[in-house]
């Protein structure tokens, strides 16, 4: 553990902890197995720091305390299948193997926790209330019934999205094949090209949008793609067509091959997954975020500068009926954003004012699930991570006045704590 | 002959004596004459216009019949007519919207409005009155010959003390709640201009006086150069704790910066919860900076999450919403917290009202600093 020595700190200036440490602490997690719990603060830092004048104590603590429990099981838990997540677990924060993130998450992860994952070279979410609710929901409910939806809000930056990455974690872990769209209001607003649809007339298509969407989903769902069969023949132009009994992997292709017909595309694997997940030979989950985006306005204009609604948007309109609960076997998931909406005042965020009348109605029965901010111990969890992957440089990050200070400074808001630690 | 002499005196200009008839002549000797060029640089050396014992007399007579006049004027009684009642007369007779407050019209004493000047120093014969008139400094050098003889005296007195064994007194002198005569106010009093060096050796010759145990009358003496310093300490005051139904004790401030108008209640035994205008604080002050501002009286203290504070605001942009609230709830907080912490408070400036204001823009400026762009041609 030598290497830790660049990295404490001297004279206070603020610099990032080396990668080079942090991937070494955290293989010596992941192979650490059977992590006793301990309540007693992080004495382990404290001394680390205090004793940055003398290097070599620093060192001889370090030894003395790797073989011995490490006291990040405070706001840290090892078990990595969401599955098993319960509230014994509740503030903690488990992590997400990196080759698994690239399958599950192709997309859809916020920006900055990407960037943090980049720095941090690990993937660590908290496990919160609302998921956990939702875990309980998905777990105990009846698949024969239409599918629920249930409904993520909650004010800017309090971790909607991330929840929703958490059921997708678990979804897939459990088997389900997921679609999910990472921010719907990518689909109505700042699209370069729009094609006047050829299945229909009044339809416009986005073939950039569209081929993306079906690259992720190509690398998210590999398995699935091979399992389902189509119903029924597809002709995409003149010359291609799909014919009945082919794998949807086919289907996939022509789309990412075809930039023209790609909408067309992610409308039949849309429907043939509804189809296919009725029969109940699997489980279905539709996760989207930003779901208001689908009943909203859209910045989009025609040739002829007249403004575009979101039902002539072909992705808006199949998307809208996989929303609907006319079908079975599986759960949809979504997300209210009013970071990316359009027209919408920024202190919005009930479903009501987000959703308009339109949306409301169209979601009807569903089931609401707030977000709240930091409760104490989350933020508690939360500084500690922080502290812990040395991303807090300040000294005065670490007393505990600096702690008062952070939390009265964010709000306990998660989006805000975290640009607050930012350039600490 | 009298008519031509008269007639070339009219003309004026420099004329030597002529051959003129020897009864004139005695007359003409005693007449002065000057060019006019010299005429103006004499009245150009005079400096500032002096006025005559007389002149001043005539003036208080004046005063005091126009006092008088006032007070029939406005229907009192003449005799028991003060000063404040001439200046509320004159503020109702003569109602001025000037802003300055020594431009507005004003009625008092002459020797209030004519500054004191020194009398002739010389007699008729033109012996000066004062042995030190010839120094220049006339009044500060008889001073200084004064205070340095009390200054002897009191060594003397002194050594005869130490000279019969006598414990020399310790008097404790309130040092701190005065201070000397600044060089102003003692030019004012000797009526005289004085140098720094001057000045800084008085000051010296009284500082020497001090350390040596003096009587009561050089105490007097010494009384008359110095002033009353009012100490800051007793100042502020602190309210008590008031409680509500909840019994959680709570306290108001008020404050306010450049517009805005804030008023703060902050609760003991809180979680360190803010509302503003019934708004979550982050939601009403989304920029870290305002933030922060509101975050340094609690952090000041030591009391960040201990207190919930409920606060009103009004007018102003947001920097100025934030400063007001910030000084307001120092103010509130005074009433939680011990003597010592509210002197901190007060040195650290959370308790004083900024009185910083937009300035005004002035004619022939583009702004209120900023000049028009120069040209050279």
């Amino acid at each position: 553990m030598g290497a830790l020595l660049p990295s404490v700190p001297l004279g206070g200036f603020t610099s990032r902890a080396p990668l080079s440490v942090v991937s070494g602490s955290g293989e010596m997690l992941r192979s650490l197995k059977g992590l006793v719990c301990h309540p007693r603060k992080l004495d382990h830092a404290c001394a680390l720091h205090t004793a940055a004048r003398d290097c070599l104590s620093a060192i001889v603590t370090q030894d003395v305390q790797t073989p011995a429990e490490r006291p990040r099981a405070v706001f840290y838990t090892s078990e990595s299948d969401p599955a098993k997540h319960t509230e014994q677990h509740e503030g903690r924060h488990y992590s997400i193997p990196l080759e698994e993130l690239k399958v599950v998450f192709p997309q859809g992860l916020p920006p900055r926790f990407q960037q943090q994952i980049k720095t941090f070279n690990e993937a660590c979410l908290m496990v919160r209330k609302p998921a956990l609710e939702l875990f309980t929901y998905l777990k105990s409910s009846n698949f024969a019934h239409p599918a629920v939806r249930y409904l993520i809000y909650g004010e800017k930056g309090t971790g909607k999205t991330m929840t929703l990455c958490h059921v997708i974690h678990y979804c897939t872990k459990q088997g389900w094949l997921v679609l999910h769209i990472p921010d719907a209001h990518l689909w109505v607003k700042n699209c370069r090209q729009l094609l006047q649809s050829s299945y229909k007339k009044e339809r416009i298509d986005q073939p950039l949008q569209a081929a993306a969407w079906l690259k992720n989903f190509k690398i998210s769902n590999e398995r699935f793609l091979k399992e389902i069969k189509t119903q029924r023949k597809y002709v995409w132009g003149k010359r291609e067509s799909t014919e009945e009994g082919r794998p949807l992997g086919e289907v996939v292709e022509q789309g990412l091959a075809r930039a023209r017909i790609a909408s067309d595309a992610v409308g039949v694997v849309l429907k043939e997954v509804r189809q296919h997940c009725q029969l109940g030979s699997f489980r279905l989950l539709v996760a989207v975020d930003g779901v208001n985006a689908l009943w909203g306005r859209t910045t989009l204009k025609k040739e002829d500068k007249s403004p575009v609604s979101p039902e002539e948007l072909t992705l808006v309109y199949n998307l809208r009926k996989m929303m609907m609960n006319n079908w079975s076997g599986g759960a949809v998931v979504a997300t209210l954003s009013q970071t990316g909406s359009l027209f919408k005042p920024s202190s919005a965020y009930l479903p009501q004012e987000l959703l308009g009348k339109e949306g409301f109605d169209a979601l009807d029965p569903f089931v609401p699930i707030p977000v709240p901010n930091y409760s104490p111990m989350e933020f508690e969890s939360c500084y500690r991570y922080y502290l812990d992957r040395k991303w807090l440089q300040h000294e005065r990050a670490r007393t505990e006045d600096g702690k008062e200070e952070l939390r009265f400074l964010s709000g306990s808001n998660p989006r805000q704590l975290e640009r607050l630690a930012a350039p600490l | 002959m009298a008519a031509a002499v008269g007639r070339v005196l009219r003309l004026g200009g420099c004329w030597s004596a002529l051959a003129l008839p020897g009864g004139l002549r005695a007359q003409m000797l005693r007449l002065i004459y000057t060019t006019t060029a010299v005429q103006r640089k004499n009245i150009g050396a005079s400096g500032p216009e002096k006025y005559t014992e007389e002149f001043i007399k005539k003036q208080i007579e004046e005063f005091n019949l126009g006092k008088r006049h006032l007070a029939n004027m406005m229907g009192e009684d003449p005799e028991t007519f003060t000063q404040e009642d001439i200046d509320r007369a004159v503020a109702y007779l003569f109602p001025s919207g000037l802003f300055d407050k020594r431009a507005r019209p004003m009625m008092k004493h002459p020797t209030e409005i004519f500054p004191e000047q020194r009398k002739i120093q010389w007699g008729e014969d033109g012996r000066p009155f004062h042995f030190l008139f010839y120094t220049g400094k006339q009044s500060y050098y008889s001073l200084m010959h004064e205070t340095y003889e009390k200054l002897l005296n009191l060594q003397k007195y002194q050594d005869q003390l130490l000279a019969q064994d006598l414990p020399s007194q310790k008097e404790k002198r309130n040092l701190s709640g005065s201070r000397w005569l600044t060089k102003i106010e003692l030019e004012e009093m000797l009526l005289e201009k004085l140098s720094d060096d001057d000045y800084s050796r008085f000051i010296q010759l009284l500082e020497n006086m001090m350390t040596l145990p003096c009587g009561d009358a050089e105490e007097k003496y010494i009384q008359k150069f110095s002033k009353e310093v009012a100490v800051q300490l007793k100042k502020v005051d602190i309210e008590p704790l008031k409680y509500d139904e909840r019994g959680v004790a709570f306290s108001t401030g008020e404050g306010a910066r450049k517009t805005a108008r804030a008023t703060a209640v902050v609760y003991d035994k809180g979680t360190g919860k803010i509302t503003v205008n019934g708004i979550d604080v982050l939601h009403y002050f989304p920029v870290l900076q305002d933030r922060e501002q509101l975050l340094f009286p609690f952090q000041f203290l030591d009391r960040v999450g201990k207190h919930d504070m409920v606060c009103t605001v009004s007018g102003g942009g947001r920097s100025a919403q934030a400063g007001a609230i910030r000084l307001a709830s120092a103010k509130a907080l005074k009433s939680f917290v011990t003597e010592k912490e509210v002197e901190f408070l007060r040195q650290a400036g959370l308790l004083t009202y900024d009185p910083r204001v937009r300035e005004r823009k002035k004619p022939g400026q583009e702004g209120a600093r900023r000049k028009f762009t120069w040209k050279k041609r």
